[in-house]
């Protein structure tokens, strides 16, 4: 616990107004999106400025207190999950948009601004800002940032760390520094690219520079109903063979579509498997795909084809495929989101794999997926008052992590590894691989102050040395020299 | 550095051809030129380097060697055997390359299939996979599809200690663990060698087309290049050449054949339909022309600069009696060559770091005479991350054997 003189530290350096201390304050920050890991930490900051922030750093610093920073806590994995006893950083009050190039293409922003807020601020000019997860309505950027957060479009425009610029950072001593610049190709190692994902290991971004993207000439966004996932699955890859490049391809399964229509009557098509393509660009180019599009819709057996005819349409359309999660509570009372990525061409596979899990489990998983770059979003339904229920959802959602990494994917495309996924981290790299991570997060942070017990396996120390080289796992499965 | 005291030339050889095969180990002068097969060699001939404090140098076809500051070598590591294209996942859009492959060579295999790594390097037939990345070399292209850093997804390297460690993945979307292929993108070397790296891939652009507007000088492109830019059109390339009393834009449209037209039309209606004629492909060749001058640097302005930049270089080797010729991408990377009195290279550089320091640009110099060597700072930048880049140095490398002084701050 922060001891009576290190709390009067930190109020002198937030103000008795930027501090909260009071247990029943603290609850507000013991959890973040992933509810079922709580910690009371010791107390929360809300500073105004860089130099506010550096001072709580060097306070910690100093008396060695581990810290967690925040944004707006809608974080899926638990990393913003307080340390018992330490100290939260709350960014929420550092929210301005500080300077907006167009010229240039970029924008600098505070690290609580909310990421649907750079968009407003650059819309009128004909520009947005492309990365939008689905929380993008109140999930802010410096989370977006540690995250490397990404969303439905990213299989075009790329994740956050495709749009950070330059960072400003404060590091786990309290130094301020910068990474990067509007320039591209900056002299030195790219830092800001390392940063970017580091879930908030390496220090706290205070600002962030952020390229925008101009509006596309032409939007459009197609519904297609098919029997079942696999023809779904089978368009993206045609889509893809063609040539293709559309802003996002979604799949969502019945289950998935039954609870986004009990949730926001977006008018989906009830069938197996729902597809969702978005095509943006010049007109002329985005009509002739569009056709092409909807020609291998009916080829691979849609049996509706819809393309949103208003940008009100497209927004109902979207507005059911980003409430899915949410949606979900309206047809099971529990449930636990997983955030898994395969090969494209891995996904018929995988998803009867899952199938096979789910029923041996007597349970059901939703499907909600960004097809376009093999990222799955699982949805597993339990009752907690169910006795034993939670832990089998537990253990299935694992073990859909362990068929993407056997599958030669990833246990995260977009939801970090935070507190949910640390053991995961560890079947999906080996010792050596991780700890050369660790060798970045020693350099940064010597004494593991900055959210400390998150992305890897287990607690390190510093002066851990690497061990031998012994053959990746995914080596072992013999899933990695498959060529 | 030279070899150990301890440790003579011969005995030295000998160890390391113990590790990968007579053959393929020699002595060249003063060093040692070692060519392992695979990743595992690497790591032994890395382990004995680092125990006997030897400086090594990977190195892939030495298309590059001169860049960063100069490095005597006691081992030289090359990656010539390591040449396989290991996977080409097609469907997938993705790639795993050994480090030692022609950048040519992948591209032509990846064409089989219509994919691409969307980069167009410097010599594709010489420069290799390992020497693009550890330089992060672009080209036009990069105004479409980004740099290395948003196209390379995973990679395998070989620490200082021999440690073999994967970063990332074959998966396009990931963000599990650090990105460390960021981290070694760009890094000279210094912190690892590179063994393999895996790729997102591109469909080839069938159907492109390129033209071209000149001009005395280069600031008359900056209003109609901002509005281009601010258009949504194929656009793949756009570049600015600049020359003694004259300069070019060239722009590349790449797309659907509808579309070409079209956009090549507002192109013509933006820039004046007489002025715009078709350009040859070669046009794109321009940035590597450049190199035949033995004075050259990476400018990196603001976009919007560029052809501010480019005028004011123009002016000013024009009043200094220099001939400098510049091409530079709409995404504000400047190749600048300095073709005659290259003993005056100092001015060139001084008048550029002075220019480019006032929108937050960087000037490095990648090519210069040996008499210019000692005196010019090579990457005239010292940010405040240096110490923080230093320390992940000492992490990595901490008998400074890869690379020593090659990078910025003498890392």
């Amino acid at each position: 616990m922060l001891s009576s003189g290190q709390i009067a530290e930190l109020r002198a350096a937030v103000g008795a107004d930027g501090l909260l201390t009071e247990r029943a304050q603290l609850q507000t920050y013991e959890c973040d999106g992933l509810t079922n890991f709580r910690v009371l930490p010791g107390a929360v900051v809300l500073p105004r400025s860089t130099e506010e922030v550096q001072a709580v750093v060097r306070i910690c610093a100093r008396h060695k207190i581990p810290f967690v920073s925040r944004g707006a806590g809608t974080g899926l994995s638990g990393g913003a999950l307080p340390a018992a006893g330490g100290v939260v950083i709350s960014l929420a009050r550092m929210s301005r948009i500080l300077q907006v190039d167009l010229a240039n293409g970029y924008v600098v922003v505070e690290p609580g601004v909310i990421n649907t807020q750079v968009t407003e601020r650059v819309r009128a000019e004909g520009y947005f800002y492309a990365p939008d997860p689905s929380s993008q309505s109140v999930c802010t950027i410096g989370g977006n940032v540690a995250e490397n957060s990404g969303g439905a479009h990213c299989l075009k425009y790329g994740f956050t760390v495709t749009h950070v610029l330059a960072l400003e950072v404060v590091l786990p001593s309290g130094e301020l520094v910068h990474f990067g610049s509007p320039t591209l190709d900056g002299p030195g190692y790219d830092l800001a690219g390392v940063f970017v994902g580091s879930e908030g290991t390496l220090g706290i971004a205070t600002k962030v520079t952020l390229r925008i993207v101009r509006r596309p000439e032409m939007v459009q966004t197609l519904l297609a109903a098919f029997d079942s996932i696999t023809a779904a699955g089978q368009t993206v890859s045609d889509i893809i063979a063609a040539g293709m490049l559309p802003s996002a391809m979604e799949i969502m399964d019945r289950l998935a579509i039954q609870a986004a229509e009990a949730a926001v009557h977006a008018h989906y098509p009830q069938c197996g498997g729902l597809l969702l393509v978005e095509l943006d660009g010049p007109c002329t180019e985005t009509e002739a795909l569009m056709r092409e599009v909807q020609a291998l819709c009916r080829g691979n057996g849609a049996w509706e084809v819809r393309v949103a005819q208003s940008e009100q349409e497209r927004a109902v359309v979207w507005k059911g495929r980003k409430a899915a999660f949410a949606a979900v509570g309206r047809i099971s009372p529990n449930y636990i989101v997983q955030d898994g990525v395969v090969p494209r061409t891995a996904l018929p596979h995988l998803l009867s794999e899952i199938d096979t899990l789910a029923a041996a489990a007597g349970l059901r998983v939703a499907n909600v997926f960004h097809a376009g770059d093999g990222n799955l979003h699982p949805l597993v339904l339990y009752d907690r008052t169910v006795p034993g229920q939670e832990e089998a959802a537990l253990d299935l959602s694992y073990r859909i992590l362990h068929l993407c990494i056997e599958n030669g994917g990833s246990i995260t495309g977009e939801h970090g590894v935070g507190k949910e996924k640390q053991q995961a981290l560890g079947a999906m790299f080996a010792e050596p691989d991780l700890a050369t991570m660790q060798l970045v997060r020693c350099a940064f942070d010597p004494d593991g102050i900055a959210n400390p017990d998150k992305v890897f396996p287990r607690p390190r120390l510093c002066a851990e040395k690497t061990g031998p080289y012994v053959p990746h796992p995914l080596e072992t499965a013999g899933v990695a020299e498959f060529f | 550095m030279a070899m150990a005291a301890s440790e003579t030339l011969a005995q030295c050889l000998a160890r390391v051809a113990s590790i990968v095969g007579e053959e393929h180990a020699s002595a060249a002068g003063e060093a040692i030129c070692v060519a392992p097969a695979n990743k595992e060699q690497i790591a032994e001939v890395l382990r004995l380097a680092d125990v006997g404090g030897l400086c090594v140098a990977p190195v892939g076809s030495g298309s590059k060697w001169g860049w960063g500051n100069p490095v005597r070598p006691a081992i030289r590591l090359g990656l010539g055997r390591m040449q396989a294209l290991r996977e080409h996942a097609w469907a997938d859009m993705t790639c795993t390359v050994e480090a030692g492959c022609s950048w040519a060579a992948m591209q032509n295999e990846l064409q089989r299939h219509g994919q691409m790594v969307a980069l167009d390097a410097l010599w594709p037939e010489r420069a290799t996979v390992g020497g693009v990345v550890a330089t992060n070399d672009s080209g036009a292209l990069r105004l479409r599809y980004g740099g290395l850093r948003d196209l390379i997804i995973g990679m395998t390297l070989v620490l200082a200690d021999g440690t073999i460690a994967r970063t990332g993945g074959k998966v396009v979307k990931n963000v599990a663990g650090y990105d460390l292929q960021k981290l070694m993108t760009g890094s000279f070397g210094t912190l690892g060698v590179i063994a393999e790296v895996n790729f997102r891939l591109h469909p080839v652009e069938k159907d492109r087309l390129s033209c071209t507007v000149a001009a005395p000088e280069p600031a008359a492109f900056a209003a109609p290049l901002q509005k281009l830019l601010r258009w949504d059109l194929s656009l793949s390339s756009v570049q600015v050449r600049t020359g003694k009393e004259q300069c070019a834009l060239d722009i590349a449209l790449a797309g659907r054949p509808e579309c070409l037209a079209e956009h090549q039309q507002r192109v013509k209606d933006l820039l004046g339909e007489a002025a715009v004629t078709e350009a040859d492909e070669a046009v794109w060749q321009a940035r590597q022309r450049l190199f035949e001058s033995t004075l050259v640097l990476k400018v990196s302005v603001l976009p919007a600069e560029v052809c501010a930049v480019s005028s004011d270089l123009q002016q000013w080797s024009a009043a200094n009696g220099m001939e400098v010729a510049s091409v530079a991408q709409a995404t504000g990377l400047m190749t600048v060559a300095l073709q005659s009195a290259v003993d005056r290279g100092a001015e060139l550089v001084e008048f550029l770091r002075r220019r480019v320091a006032a929108c937050g640009g960087s000037a490095v110099v990648l090519r210069l005479p040996d008499a210019l060597r000692s005196p010019t700072d090579i990457w005239g930048a010292d940010p405040d991350s240096l110490p923080l880049m230093r320390e992940i140095k000492r992490r990595f490398d901490p008998h400074r054997i890869l690379n020593p002084g090659r990078f910025v701050g003498d890392i």
